[in-house]
């Protein structure tokens, strides 16, 4: 090839792409003509096939250092984590609002009320992770079956949990009392505090209670205050909580801002014993708040496999409905 | 369940691209460790993203895609100590002396070449040895590295060029591949 005349200049990719088995068969009809009156670029075509079966061996030829096996099993080990942490989610409308449902290989991870709409917050993105990935079709089983809850027709949410956003470990004691509290049964802060070993630790408990990121599962809106008041559940969504509580035939009463469960028209029991109570019964006098587990109903109490009190006889003289 | 079945053909995507994508990179980086690392990394960003892949998407593309991305940010951070590997190995190798026998010749040459490869500037470099080794279509290539076709069609030319030159008294005419 002479670099100096236009005729060669304007070839030489077409040289190229002909070397290189790439060419159309117009460009390479050119590239015929050209080199057959050529020397110089019929040299250069002649390199450049060199050059190209040279490429051809070297491709073929083996590597030092090619070895994936090390790397294959890193990397498998690396997957499989990467798979059990993921967190595949579903969002949903609910009778209390929009809900989201996220659940990793282990177990559900998390529940969160969303408001009506709008992109996900930066917390609630926070809890999911940076893995989390919407997959309706992982979380639709578990929609289906909260959906029931919520409406009354299912008193049991037995699913398996993956408990690995727990802040801390007392949270996840606290969490874990919470957890065994029956269907329609509440009791107090304080009387989650007594049931972990820290019965001064109310606030804690409280805090512990604020961050679940299991609501309705793990059922945090069974624990009210030491007045019988609701206090506080999903930020500022109280109401949530009372209707909760009224799905499970616990009675509330409006109260300034808030809800109150009413003790006296409560089933009473002493936390730790097998028989519930009327609450005006002897066997309760003196007891505090936080040593008590109260029942909307004697349904309740009796499915949770406890009998009625054989001195004050609940069974036979209920409470008002 | 839909999740199941997405892993299930991951492990086949894993399989049946791992060992390309770890030579590739390790050919980028003449480095079995970085391989090993920038292998591992681009296959959990592919499974992270996988998902959201359309179905009939080239695969093998994507990862080579992800791959130049990782193994370009690494030149980023390495890019002054590689330069000065190649620059201190080529100035190490003394100037071949004529042979007459075709296959020393060759065995030169190619040696040449892999230098010559390894000096060559980032994206010429990149779509030249995905072209050349691995022989991707120009237009995956220009999506690798975010060029249009004719973009990845022109850095591959301009290498083929560079090889050229700096092979010149390398490339006796009508030498064929032994191959």
């Amino acid at each position: 090839m002479s670099p100096q005349h236009p005729q060669c200049r304007a070839i030489e990719p077409d040289l190229l792409s002909v070397a290189a088995g790439e060419a159309g068969v117009t460009a390479a009809g050119r590239v015929d003509a050209h080199v057959a009156s050529c020397g110089l670029c019929r040299d250069e075509l002649a390199r450049y096939r060199t050059l190209e079966g040279m490429m051809g061996t070297l491709r073929r030829a083996p590597l030092a250092d090619d070895d994936a096996t090390l790397a294959r099993a890193q990397l498998g080990s690396r997957l499989a984590d990467l798979r059990s942490r993921m967190v595949g989610f579903g969002i949903f409308p609910s009778p209390l609002g929009r809900i989201l449902i996220g659940r990793s290989e282990q177990g559900v991870a998390l529940v969160q009320y969303l408001p009506p709409d709008g992109p996900l917050s930066a917390h609630v993105r926070r809890l999911l992770g940076e893995d989390a990935v919407e997959d309706r079709a992982a979380t639709e089983e578990l929609r289906a079956e909260l959906v029931e809850y919520l409406e009354g027709h299912r008193a049991r949410l037995d699913w398996p949990l993956d408990l690995r956003r727990m802040r801390s470990d007392f949270q996840r004691r606290v969490l874990e009392a919470t957890a065994a509290l029956p269907y329609g049964a509440v009791t107090s802060y304080a009387g989650i505090a007594a049931r972990i070993g820290a019965p001064s630790a109310v606030r804690p408990v409280a805090q512990a209670l604020r961050w679940n990121p299991l609501p309705i599962v793990i059922p945090c809106h069974r624990v009210i205050g030491g007045s019988g008041a609701l206090t506080g559940y999903a930020g500022r969504r109280v109401e949530l909580k009372q209707r909760l509580l009224a799905v499970e035939g616990v009675k509330t009463v409006a109260a300034r801002n808030d809800f109150k469960v009413d003790r006296e028209a409560m089933y009473t029991m002493v936390t730790g014993e097998s028989e519930y109570c009327v609450p005006t019964c002897g066997s309760l006098l003196s007891q505090s708040m936080s040593t008590l587990t109260l029942f909307g109903t004697r349904e309740g109490a009796e499915a949770a496999g406890f009998a009625p009190c054989t001195s004050c006889r609940p069974d036979l003289h209920p409470l008002p409905a | 369940m839909g999740r199941v079945m997405a892993e299930d053909a991951f492990e086949a995507v894993v399989g049946a691209h791992h060992a390309e994508i770890r030579r590739y990179l390790l050919r980028i980086t003449a480095r079995g460790s970085d391989a090993d690392d920038l292998s591992q990394e681009t296959f959990l960003r592919a499974f992270r993203a996988y998902r959201a892949l359309p179905p009939g998407s080239n695969v093998r593309a994507w990862l080579f895609t992800i791959a130049t991305n990782l193994g370009r940010n690494h030149f980023r951070s390495q890019g002054r100590r590689r330069r000065a590997y190649a620059a201190a190995a080529m100035e190490m190798r003394p100037e071949a002396p004529d042979r007459a026998d075709g296959r020393v010749l060759a065995d030169e040459a190619r040696e040449r070449l892999e230098r010559v490869i390894s000096g060559l500037p980032g994206k010429q470099r990149l779509a030249f040895i995905m072209r050349k080794m691995h022989e991707l279509e120009y237009a995956e290539i220009g999506a690798s590295l975010s060029c249009s076709e004719e973009s990845a069609r022109a850095h591959v030319f301009q290498a083929l060029r560079k090889v050229r030159r700096s092979l010149d008294g390398h490339l006796p005419l009508g030498m064929e591949s032994r191959s």
